[in-house]
Protein backbone atom coordinates (compact mmCIF):
# COMPACT_ATOMS: atom_id res chain seq x y z
CA UNK A 1 0.00 0.00 0.00
CA UNK A 2 1.00 3.69 -0.45
CA UNK A 3 2.02 5.62 2.06
CA UNK A 4 -1.73 5.57 4.10
CA UNK A 5 -0.91 9.90 4.72
CA UNK A 6 -0.97 10.10 0.83
CA UNK A 7 -4.24 7.83 0.07
CA UNK A 8 -7.08 9.72 -1.36
CA UNK A 9 -9.86 10.07 1.24
CA UNK A 10 -11.79 7.44 -0.05
CA UNK A 11 -9.14 5.24 -0.16
CA UNK A 12 -8.45 5.91 3.24
CA UNK A 13 -12.03 5.68 4.32
CA UNK A 14 -11.51 1.64 2.01
CA UNK A 15 -8.76 0.72 3.93
CA UNK A 16 -9.74 1.53 7.83
CA UNK A 17 -13.15 0.51 6.77
CA UNK A 18 -11.02 -2.90 5.67
CA UNK A 19 -8.75 -3.25 8.54
CA UNK A 20 -5.62 -2.73 6.01
CA UNK A 21 -4.78 0.39 8.11
CA UNK A 22 -5.59 1.01 11.33
CA UNK A 23 -6.93 4.08 12.73
CA UNK A 24 -4.77 4.87 15.51
CA UNK A 25 -1.79 4.30 13.65
CA UNK A 26 -3.57 6.50 10.75
CA UNK A 27 -4.36 9.83 13.34
CA UNK A 28 -0.70 9.77 15.40
CA UNK A 29 0.87 9.59 11.45
CA UNK A 30 -1.71 12.81 10.90
CA UNK A 31 -0.49 14.75 13.29
CA UNK A 32 3.19 14.14 12.82
CA UNK A 33 3.03 14.97 9.83
CA UNK A 34 1.15 18.03 10.10
CA UNK A 35 4.20 18.42 13.17
CA UNK A 36 6.28 18.19 10.42
CA UNK A 37 4.99 20.06 7.47
CA UNK A 38 2.60 22.87 9.32
CA UNK A 39 5.41 24.90 9.85
CA UNK A 40 6.05 26.20 6.74
CA UNK A 41 2.66 26.77 6.00
CA UNK A 42 0.60 27.60 8.77
CA UNK A 43 -2.79 25.68 7.36
CA UNK A 44 -3.70 24.02 10.61
CA UNK A 45 -3.90 27.04 13.81
CA UNK A 46 -4.71 24.58 16.30
CA UNK A 47 -4.57 20.41 16.95
CA UNK A 48 -5.62 19.08 20.38
CA UNK A 49 -4.68 14.99 20.28
CA UNK A 50 -6.43 14.26 23.48
CA UNK A 51 -9.58 15.46 21.92
CA UNK A 52 -8.99 13.84 18.19
CA UNK A 53 -7.80 10.99 20.17
CA UNK A 54 -11.49 10.30 22.20
CA UNK A 55 -13.44 10.93 18.82
CA UNK A 56 -11.65 8.01 17.42
CA UNK A 57 -12.29 6.09 20.25
CA UNK A 58 -15.99 7.11 20.52
CA UNK A 59 -16.17 7.32 16.57
CA UNK A 60 -19.27 5.03 15.50
CA UNK A 61 -19.48 2.79 11.99
CA UNK A 62 -19.38 5.08 9.22
CA UNK A 63 -18.23 5.92 6.04
CA UNK A 64 -15.63 8.04 7.21
CA UNK A 65 -14.49 5.77 10.10
CA UNK A 66 -11.13 6.68 11.72
CA UNK A 67 -10.64 9.24 8.58
CA UNK A 68 -8.95 12.30 9.88
CA UNK A 69 -10.12 15.90 8.48
CA UNK A 70 -9.20 19.16 8.68
CA UNK A 71 -12.65 21.81 9.52
CA UNK A 72 -12.14 26.02 9.00
CA UNK A 73 -11.88 28.19 12.12
CA UNK A 74 -15.73 29.37 11.32
CA UNK A 75 -17.31 26.07 13.17
CA UNK A 76 -17.63 26.02 16.69
CA UNK A 77 -16.58 22.20 18.47
CA UNK A 78 -17.39 20.89 21.43
CA UNK A 79 -13.64 22.14 23.12
CA UNK A 80 -13.28 25.24 21.08
CA UNK A 81 -15.12 28.55 19.96
CA UNK A 82 -14.74 29.56 16.01
CA UNK A 83 -12.35 32.15 16.09
CA UNK A 84 -13.30 33.45 12.43
CA UNK A 85 -9.54 34.27 11.42
CA UNK A 86 -9.49 37.88 13.83
CA UNK A 87 -8.87 38.99 17.07
CA UNK A 88 -12.51 39.64 17.23
CA UNK A 89 -15.36 38.43 15.78
CA UNK A 90 -18.56 40.85 16.19
CA UNK A 91 -20.71 37.64 16.66
CA UNK A 92 -21.04 36.00 19.95
CA UNK A 93 -19.05 32.43 19.41
CA UNK A 94 -18.93 29.74 22.10
CA UNK A 95 -17.63 25.69 21.57
CA UNK A 96 -20.35 23.58 20.58
CA UNK A 97 -21.73 21.24 18.30
CA UNK A 98 -21.98 22.54 14.83
CA UNK A 99 -23.61 20.74 12.27
CA UNK A 100 -20.43 19.51 10.26
CA UNK A 101 -19.15 18.57 13.86
CA UNK A 102 -22.50 16.50 14.07
CA UNK A 103 -22.36 15.48 10.67
CA UNK A 104 -18.51 14.11 10.72
CA UNK A 105 -19.11 12.82 14.41
CA UNK A 106 -21.70 10.66 13.05
CA UNK A 107 -19.69 9.30 10.09
CA UNK A 108 -16.90 8.19 12.20
CA UNK A 109 -14.69 10.91 11.44
CA UNK A 110 -11.86 12.16 13.66
CA UNK A 111 -11.06 15.79 13.51
CA UNK A 112 -7.23 16.59 13.70
CA UNK A 113 -6.89 20.24 13.63
CA UNK A 114 -8.76 23.93 12.59
CA UNK A 115 -8.02 25.46 9.19
CA UNK A 116 -6.84 28.74 9.58
CA UNK A 117 -9.16 31.06 7.88
CA UNK A 118 -9.23 35.08 6.10
CA UNK A 119 -9.65 37.53 8.82
CA UNK A 120 -13.39 37.65 9.16
CA UNK A 121 -13.86 35.60 5.89
CA UNK A 122 -13.65 38.75 4.13
CA UNK A 123 -11.13 38.23 1.39
CA UNK A 124 -10.39 35.54 -1.81
CA UNK A 125 -7.23 35.91 -1.23
CA UNK A 126 -6.17 34.50 2.72
CA UNK A 127 -3.54 36.56 3.45
CA UNK A 128 -4.38 38.12 6.57
CA UNK A 129 -5.54 36.06 9.61
CA UNK A 130 -5.33 36.80 13.17
CA UNK A 131 -3.34 33.52 13.21
CA UNK A 132 -0.99 34.84 10.39
CA UNK A 133 -1.65 34.01 6.86
CA UNK A 134 -1.66 30.19 5.50
CA UNK A 135 0.89 29.58 2.75
CA UNK A 136 0.63 28.11 -0.82
CA UNK A 137 2.18 24.37 -0.91
CA UNK A 138 2.95 25.22 -4.67
CA UNK A 139 4.70 28.19 -3.39
CA UNK A 140 4.87 29.49 0.34
CA UNK A 141 5.05 32.98 -1.54
CA UNK A 142 1.73 32.92 -3.10
CA UNK A 143 -1.65 33.28 -1.28
CA UNK A 144 -3.54 29.99 -0.47
CA UNK A 145 -6.85 31.42 -1.73
CA UNK A 146 -9.81 32.76 0.78
CA UNK A 147 -11.13 32.41 3.07
CA UNK A 148 -10.90 28.63 3.35
CA UNK A 149 -6.95 29.06 3.33
CA UNK A 150 -6.13 26.63 5.79
CA UNK A 151 -8.55 23.71 4.91
CA UNK A 152 -7.32 23.97 1.33
CA UNK A 153 -3.07 24.05 1.88
CA UNK A 154 -4.29 21.58 4.36
CA UNK A 155 -5.25 19.39 1.57
CA UNK A 156 -2.85 20.75 -0.97
CA UNK A 157 0.54 19.63 1.15
CA UNK A 158 -1.44 16.07 2.31
CA UNK A 159 -1.70 17.13 5.69
CA UNK A 160 -5.28 15.04 5.16
CA UNK A 161 -6.95 14.13 2.56
CA UNK A 162 -10.55 16.32 3.15
CA UNK A 163 -11.51 19.30 4.87
CA UNK A 164 -14.26 21.38 5.48
CA UNK A 165 -14.68 24.61 4.39
CA UNK A 166 -17.52 27.44 3.95
CA UNK A 167 -18.35 29.43 0.83
CA UNK A 168 -20.34 32.81 1.45
CA UNK A 169 -18.87 34.86 -1.86
CA UNK A 170 -16.72 32.02 -3.54
CA UNK A 171 -14.67 31.04 -0.09
CA UNK A 172 -14.31 27.24 -0.63
CA UNK A 173 -13.68 27.82 -4.88
CA UNK A 174 -11.00 30.52 -4.63
CA UNK A 175 -8.47 28.71 -2.23
CA UNK A 176 -9.04 25.13 -4.49
CA UNK A 177 -8.52 26.96 -7.34
CA UNK A 178 -5.56 28.35 -6.22
CA UNK A 179 -4.08 25.21 -4.35
CA UNK A 180 -5.20 23.05 -7.02
CA UNK A 181 -7.95 21.04 -5.39
CA UNK A 182 -11.77 20.19 -6.22
CA UNK A 183 -14.19 22.27 -4.22
CA UNK A 184 -17.84 22.42 -4.21
CA UNK A 185 -19.86 24.91 -3.18
CA UNK A 186 -23.46 22.91 -2.29
CA UNK A 187 -26.61 24.33 -2.94
CA UNK A 188 -28.11 26.88 -0.68
CA UNK A 189 -29.60 25.16 2.48
CA UNK A 190 -28.43 21.50 1.46
CA UNK A 191 -24.95 21.37 3.51
CA UNK A 192 -24.88 21.17 6.86
CA UNK A 193 -25.01 24.60 8.62
CA UNK A 194 -26.33 24.55 12.19
CA UNK A 195 -24.17 26.26 14.73
CA UNK A 196 -22.42 28.87 12.30
CA UNK A 197 -22.64 32.00 14.29
CA UNK A 198 -24.63 33.21 11.15
CA UNK A 199 -26.91 30.31 10.45
CA UNK A 200 -30.03 32.00 11.25
CA UNK A 201 -29.02 35.10 9.49
CA UNK A 202 -26.72 34.23 6.32
CA UNK A 203 -28.78 33.77 2.58
CA UNK A 204 -25.17 33.07 0.88
CA UNK A 205 -23.09 31.08 3.38
CA UNK A 206 -22.56 26.87 3.23
CA UNK A 207 -20.31 24.31 3.98
CA UNK A 208 -18.86 22.19 2.10
CA UNK A 209 -15.63 19.83 1.05
CA UNK A 210 -12.47 20.34 -0.19
CA UNK A 211 -10.55 16.99 -1.65
CA UNK A 212 -7.96 16.33 -4.11
CA UNK A 213 -10.61 15.21 -6.44
CA UNK A 214 -14.19 14.95 -7.35
CA UNK A 215 -14.47 11.47 -5.61
CA UNK A 216 -13.02 12.45 -2.29
CA UNK A 217 -15.47 15.43 -2.54
CA UNK A 218 -18.54 13.30 -3.07
CA UNK A 219 -18.07 10.99 -0.24
CA UNK A 220 -16.78 14.10 1.97
CA UNK A 221 -19.98 16.31 0.45
CA UNK A 222 -22.23 13.37 1.55
CA UNK A 223 -21.43 13.42 4.86
CA UNK A 224 -22.36 17.17 4.72
CA UNK A 225 -25.21 16.65 3.50
CA UNK A 226 -26.57 13.84 5.37
CA UNK A 227 -27.80 11.63 1.78
CA UNK A 228 -25.54 10.00 -0.63
CA UNK A 229 -24.72 12.26 -3.74
CA UNK A 230 -25.12 9.36 -6.57
CA UNK A 231 -22.81 9.14 -9.18
CA UNK A 232 -24.10 9.48 -12.82
CA UNK A 233 -22.82 9.59 -16.27
CA UNK A 234 -23.02 13.03 -17.99
CA UNK A 235 -23.88 12.48 -21.25
CA UNK A 236 -24.49 14.81 -23.47
CA UNK A 237 -23.57 17.54 -21.17
CA UNK A 238 -24.97 20.72 -22.75
CA UNK A 239 -22.05 23.78 -21.98
CA UNK A 240 -22.58 26.94 -21.67
CA UNK A 241 -19.33 29.40 -21.70
CA UNK A 242 -20.09 32.89 -19.79
CA UNK A 243 -19.72 35.18 -22.26
CA UNK A 244 -18.31 39.05 -21.46
CA UNK A 245 -15.09 39.85 -18.62
CA UNK A 246 -15.02 36.38 -16.56
CA UNK A 247 -14.15 34.45 -19.27
CA UNK A 248 -12.44 36.79 -21.26
CA UNK A 249 -10.57 39.60 -19.09
CA UNK A 250 -8.60 36.78 -17.92
CA UNK A 251 -4.80 36.10 -17.71
CA UNK A 252 -3.77 34.17 -21.43
CA UNK A 253 -2.11 30.85 -19.93
CA UNK A 254 -5.73 30.93 -17.62
CA UNK A 255 -7.78 31.24 -20.65
CA UNK A 256 -6.05 28.97 -22.60
CA UNK A 257 -6.54 26.42 -20.29
CA UNK A 258 -10.01 26.68 -19.27
CA UNK A 259 -11.47 26.78 -23.31
CA UNK A 260 -8.92 23.12 -23.36
CA UNK A 261 -10.56 21.97 -20.70
CA UNK A 262 -14.29 22.67 -21.65
CA UNK A 263 -13.38 21.24 -25.36
CA UNK A 264 -12.33 18.40 -22.99
CA UNK A 265 -15.30 18.00 -21.37
CA UNK A 266 -17.50 18.59 -24.70
CA UNK A 267 -15.70 15.61 -26.08
CA UNK A 268 -15.84 13.11 -23.02
CA UNK A 269 -19.70 13.95 -22.34
CA UNK A 270 -20.08 13.93 -26.10
CA UNK A 271 -22.20 17.37 -25.42
CA UNK A 272 -22.00 20.79 -27.30
CA UNK A 273 -20.95 24.03 -26.27
CA UNK A 274 -22.49 27.55 -26.73
CA UNK A 275 -21.63 30.70 -25.40
CA UNK A 276 -24.47 31.99 -23.00
CA UNK A 277 -24.59 35.98 -21.86
CA UNK A 278 -25.49 37.11 -18.25
CA UNK A 279 -25.84 40.69 -18.90
CA UNK A 280 -26.93 41.06 -15.66
CA UNK A 281 -23.38 39.40 -13.87
CA UNK A 282 -21.75 42.71 -12.88
CA UNK A 283 -24.28 44.14 -11.12
CA UNK A 284 -25.37 40.79 -9.49
CA UNK A 285 -21.31 40.61 -8.25
CA UNK A 286 -21.97 43.96 -7.07
CA UNK A 287 -25.57 42.54 -5.47
CA UNK A 288 -23.83 39.84 -3.57
CA UNK A 289 -21.38 41.78 -2.27
CA UNK A 290 -23.70 44.48 -0.61
CA UNK A 291 -25.91 41.48 0.40
CA UNK A 292 -23.05 39.40 2.14
CA UNK A 293 -22.12 42.60 3.90
CA UNK A 294 -24.92 43.90 5.04
CA UNK A 295 -25.98 40.70 6.79
CA UNK A 296 -23.73 40.71 9.44
CA UNK A 297 -24.25 44.02 10.60
CA UNK A 298 -27.39 43.25 13.26
CA UNK A 299 -24.33 42.04 15.58
CA UNK A 300 -22.95 46.20 14.53
CA UNK A 301 -22.91 49.48 16.87
CA UNK A 302 -21.33 52.38 16.52
CA UNK A 303 -19.84 51.81 19.78
CA UNK A 304 -18.93 48.60 19.81
CA UNK A 305 -16.61 49.80 16.36
CA UNK A 306 -15.26 52.24 18.69
CA UNK A 307 -13.66 49.42 20.97
CA UNK A 308 -12.42 47.22 18.02
CA UNK A 309 -9.93 44.65 19.26
CA UNK A 310 -6.56 46.81 18.35
CA UNK A 311 -5.68 43.45 17.01
CA UNK A 312 -8.05 43.20 14.48
CA UNK A 313 -6.35 44.20 11.20
CA UNK A 314 -6.41 47.87 9.69
CA UNK A 315 -8.00 46.78 6.81
CA UNK A 316 -10.77 44.44 8.96
CA UNK A 317 -11.04 47.29 10.94
CA UNK A 318 -11.84 50.05 7.97
CA UNK A 319 -13.91 47.48 6.39
CA UNK A 320 -16.17 47.18 9.39
CA UNK A 321 -16.83 50.55 9.34
CA UNK A 322 -17.26 51.22 5.97
CA UNK A 323 -19.83 48.84 6.12
CA UNK A 324 -22.14 51.43 8.01
CA UNK A 325 -21.59 53.66 4.86
CA UNK A 326 -23.17 51.47 2.71
CA UNK A 327 -26.94 52.93 1.59
CA UNK A 328 -30.11 51.16 2.29
CA UNK A 329 -31.39 51.67 -1.16
CA UNK A 330 -28.59 49.68 -3.19
CA UNK A 331 -29.28 46.90 -0.62
CA UNK A 332 -33.05 46.63 -1.37
CA UNK A 333 -32.25 46.94 -5.29
CA UNK A 334 -29.61 44.64 -4.55
CA UNK A 335 -32.53 41.87 -3.71
CA UNK A 336 -34.28 42.86 -6.43
CA UNK A 337 -31.19 41.97 -8.33
CA UNK A 338 -31.19 38.89 -6.61
CA UNK A 339 -35.00 37.90 -7.91
CA UNK A 340 -33.73 39.26 -11.14
CA UNK A 341 -30.32 36.86 -11.87
CA UNK A 342 -32.61 33.62 -10.32
CA UNK A 343 -35.01 33.94 -13.30
CA UNK A 344 -32.17 34.68 -15.45
CA UNK A 345 -30.62 31.84 -14.31
CA UNK A 346 -34.01 29.37 -14.20
CA UNK A 347 -33.93 30.17 -18.13
CA UNK A 348 -30.79 29.53 -19.13
CA UNK A 349 -30.51 26.35 -17.32
CA UNK A 350 -33.42 24.76 -19.47
CA UNK A 351 -31.02 25.53 -22.36
CA UNK A 352 -27.80 24.49 -20.60
CA UNK A 353 -26.87 21.74 -17.65
CA UNK A 354 -23.81 23.67 -16.88
CA UNK A 355 -22.06 26.66 -16.85
CA UNK A 356 -18.87 27.01 -17.07
CA UNK A 357 -15.96 29.96 -16.77
CA UNK A 358 -12.83 29.97 -15.01
CA UNK A 359 -12.85 30.41 -11.69
CA UNK A 360 -10.31 33.16 -10.86
CA UNK A 361 -9.10 35.10 -14.20
CA UNK A 362 -4.95 34.26 -12.75
CA UNK A 363 -3.18 32.23 -10.83
CA UNK A 364 -2.46 32.68 -6.89
CA UNK A 365 -0.64 36.12 -6.51
CA UNK A 366 1.96 37.05 -3.75
CA UNK A 367 1.03 37.08 -0.17
CA UNK A 368 2.70 40.42 -0.03
CA UNK A 369 0.76 42.30 -2.94
CA UNK A 370 -2.30 40.17 -3.81
CA UNK A 371 -2.98 42.06 -7.18
CA UNK A 372 -3.50 40.20 -10.42
CA UNK A 373 -2.67 41.40 -13.77
CA UNK A 374 -5.38 41.10 -16.51
CA UNK A 375 -5.61 42.18 -19.83
CA UNK A 376 -7.77 44.93 -18.58
CA UNK A 377 -4.99 45.95 -16.27
CA UNK A 378 -3.69 45.52 -12.67
CA UNK A 379 -6.91 44.37 -10.27
CA UNK A 380 -6.52 43.54 -6.88
CA UNK A 381 -7.03 40.24 -6.76
CA UNK A 382 -10.09 40.30 -4.69
CA UNK A 383 -11.99 42.71 -7.01
CA UNK A 384 -10.92 40.13 -10.18
CA UNK A 385 -12.09 36.98 -8.05
CA UNK A 386 -15.31 37.76 -7.32
CA UNK A 387 -16.43 38.54 -10.89
CA UNK A 388 -16.50 34.64 -11.53
CA UNK A 389 -17.56 33.19 -7.34
CA UNK A 390 -20.45 35.64 -6.74
CA UNK A 391 -23.33 34.64 -9.01
CA UNK A 392 -23.81 31.41 -7.07
CA UNK A 393 -23.98 32.88 -3.42
CA UNK A 394 -26.48 35.44 -4.76
CA UNK A 395 -28.61 32.78 -6.35
CA UNK A 396 -28.26 29.58 -4.24
CA UNK A 397 -26.83 27.51 -7.04
CA UNK A 398 -24.20 24.80 -6.38
CA UNK A 399 -20.75 25.52 -8.10
CA UNK A 400 -17.46 23.55 -8.34
CA UNK A 401 -14.26 24.33 -9.06
CA UNK A 402 -12.00 21.78 -10.77
CA UNK A 403 -8.33 21.81 -11.72
CA UNK A 404 -7.25 22.18 -15.10
CA UNK A 405 -3.95 23.23 -15.65
CA UNK A 406 -0.96 25.58 -14.25
CA UNK A 407 0.76 28.26 -15.06
CA UNK A 408 4.06 29.46 -13.45
CA UNK A 409 3.89 26.24 -11.55
CA UNK A 410 0.63 27.33 -9.93
CA UNK A 411 -2.54 25.48 -10.87
CA UNK A 412 -5.60 27.08 -12.68
CA UNK A 413 -9.24 26.19 -12.21
CA UNK A 414 -12.23 25.84 -13.94
CA UNK A 415 -15.31 26.35 -12.40
CA UNK A 416 -18.70 24.51 -13.10
CA UNK A 417 -22.18 25.74 -12.17
CA UNK A 418 -25.73 24.12 -12.31
CA UNK A 419 -29.40 24.51 -11.39
CA UNK A 420 -30.67 24.14 -7.95
CA UNK A 421 -30.07 20.77 -6.21
CA UNK A 422 -27.73 19.35 -9.51
CA UNK A 423 -24.56 19.47 -6.98
CA UNK A 424 -24.16 15.26 -8.05
CA UNK A 425 -24.18 16.94 -12.07
CA UNK A 426 -21.35 19.17 -11.13
CA UNK A 427 -19.42 16.06 -9.31
CA UNK A 428 -20.21 13.93 -12.65
CA UNK A 429 -18.68 16.25 -14.80
CA UNK A 430 -15.84 16.84 -12.16
CA UNK A 431 -15.04 13.40 -13.05
CA UNK A 432 -15.40 13.25 -16.54
CA UNK A 433 -13.07 16.26 -16.50
CA UNK A 434 -10.74 14.43 -14.70
CA UNK A 435 -10.70 11.17 -17.03
CA UNK A 436 -10.65 13.45 -19.84
CA UNK A 437 -7.42 14.77 -19.11
CA UNK A 438 -6.27 11.31 -17.43
CA UNK A 439 -6.32 13.02 -14.04
CA UNK A 440 -3.60 14.62 -14.74
CA UNK A 441 -4.33 18.05 -12.37
CA UNK A 442 -5.97 16.07 -9.38
CA UNK A 443 -2.76 13.80 -9.09
CA UNK A 444 -0.20 16.50 -9.45
CA UNK A 445 1.18 17.17 -5.90
CA UNK A 446 3.17 20.71 -4.86
CA UNK A 447 6.90 21.20 -4.77
CA UNK A 448 6.82 21.63 -1.12
CA UNK A 449 6.46 17.96 -0.66
CA UNK A 450 9.57 17.18 -2.66
CA UNK A 451 7.44 15.84 -5.78
CA UNK A 452 7.93 17.16 -9.18
CA UNK A 453 6.81 21.05 -10.41
CA UNK A 454 3.81 21.39 -11.73
CA UNK A 455 4.86 21.80 -16.26
CA UNK A 456 3.52 25.57 -17.53
CA UNK B 1 -6.67 62.61 2.94
CA UNK B 2 -7.81 65.51 1.24
CA UNK B 3 -10.81 67.30 2.76
CA UNK B 4 -11.88 68.61 -0.67
CA UNK B 5 -12.71 65.46 -2.61
CA UNK B 6 -16.42 64.92 -1.83
CA UNK B 7 -15.79 61.66 -1.30
CA UNK B 8 -13.77 62.05 1.43
CA UNK B 9 -16.48 64.65 2.73
CA UNK B 10 -19.14 61.57 2.84
CA UNK B 11 -16.87 59.36 4.39
CA UNK B 12 -16.10 61.99 7.12
CA UNK B 13 -19.78 63.43 7.47
CA UNK B 14 -21.16 59.67 7.68
CA UNK B 15 -18.82 58.22 10.23
CA UNK B 16 -19.20 61.36 12.16
CA UNK B 17 -22.68 61.10 11.90
CA UNK B 18 -22.48 57.71 14.00
CA UNK B 19 -19.87 58.68 15.60
CA UNK B 20 -17.21 56.54 14.51
CA UNK B 21 -13.47 57.39 15.17
CA UNK B 22 -11.18 56.37 12.77
CA UNK B 23 -7.27 56.54 12.38
CA UNK B 24 -5.66 57.42 9.44
CA UNK B 25 -4.90 53.70 8.16
CA UNK B 26 -8.22 52.83 8.82
CA UNK B 27 -9.82 55.88 6.51
CA UNK B 28 -7.41 54.93 4.40
CA UNK B 29 -8.55 51.61 4.11
CA UNK B 30 -12.40 53.32 4.25
CA UNK B 31 -11.37 55.49 0.88
CA UNK B 32 -10.08 52.59 -1.15
CA UNK B 33 -13.30 50.93 -0.36
CA UNK B 34 -15.02 53.45 -1.22
CA UNK B 35 -13.39 54.11 -4.38
CA UNK B 36 -13.90 50.34 -5.41
CA UNK B 37 -17.53 50.15 -4.37
CA UNK B 38 -19.10 53.46 -4.82
CA UNK B 39 -19.16 53.91 -8.73
CA UNK B 40 -21.02 50.24 -9.16
CA UNK B 41 -23.72 51.54 -6.43
CA UNK B 42 -23.97 54.64 -8.35
CA UNK B 43 -24.58 52.70 -11.42
CA UNK B 44 -26.76 50.29 -9.44
CA UNK B 45 -28.72 53.25 -8.00
CA UNK B 46 -29.12 54.53 -11.43
CA UNK B 47 -30.90 51.45 -12.39
CA UNK B 48 -34.88 51.77 -13.04
CA UNK B 49 -35.68 48.26 -11.34
CA UNK B 50 -39.49 49.11 -10.44
CA UNK B 51 -40.09 46.29 -13.01
CA UNK B 52 -38.18 43.93 -10.75
CA UNK B 53 -39.97 42.14 -8.25
CA UNK B 54 -38.39 41.06 -4.52
CA UNK B 55 -39.20 36.98 -4.08
CA UNK B 56 -40.90 37.27 -0.59
CA UNK B 57 -38.56 35.21 1.52
CA UNK B 58 -37.07 33.05 -1.27
CA UNK B 59 -36.41 29.86 -1.18
CA UNK B 60 -32.52 29.58 -2.11
CA UNK B 61 -32.28 25.80 -2.45
CA UNK B 62 -34.95 26.04 -5.50
CA UNK B 63 -35.04 27.53 -8.75
CA UNK B 64 -37.83 30.96 -8.15
CA UNK B 65 -41.40 29.94 -9.03
CA UNK B 66 -42.20 30.61 -12.32
CA UNK B 67 -43.71 34.12 -13.34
Amino acid sequence: MSEPLDLSLRRQAAALAAGELDPSELLEATLARIEERNPALNAVVETFPEHSREMLAAAPPGPLHGVPIVIKDEWPLPWRAQRFGAAEMLAHAEPGESGPYRALRDAGAVIVGVGNMHELGASSTGNISVYGPAHNPWNPERCPGGSSSGPAASVAARLVAGAVGADGVGSIRYPAAYCGLTGLKPTFGRSAMAGHHMAEISTTIVSGALCADAADCRLLDSVLFGEALTAGEPAGLRIGVIGGEVSEDVAPAVREACETAIEDLRRQTGGEVREIELPELAAATLATVLIANSEGLGDVTPERLNRLDPELSPIGRGLLKYRLLLPAIATVKAQQLRTLARHTLARVFEEVDVLACPTVPAVAPPLEAPLVELPSGTLTADEANVRGGALANLTGIPAISVPVGSSDGLPVALQLQAAWGRDELLLDAAEALECANDRRWVEATPPVLGAETLGA
Amino acid sequence: MDASNPANEFIAAGLAAYGIEADEIELAVIGAAHQTFWPPILELLELDTGEIPVERSPDLSQAPPSR
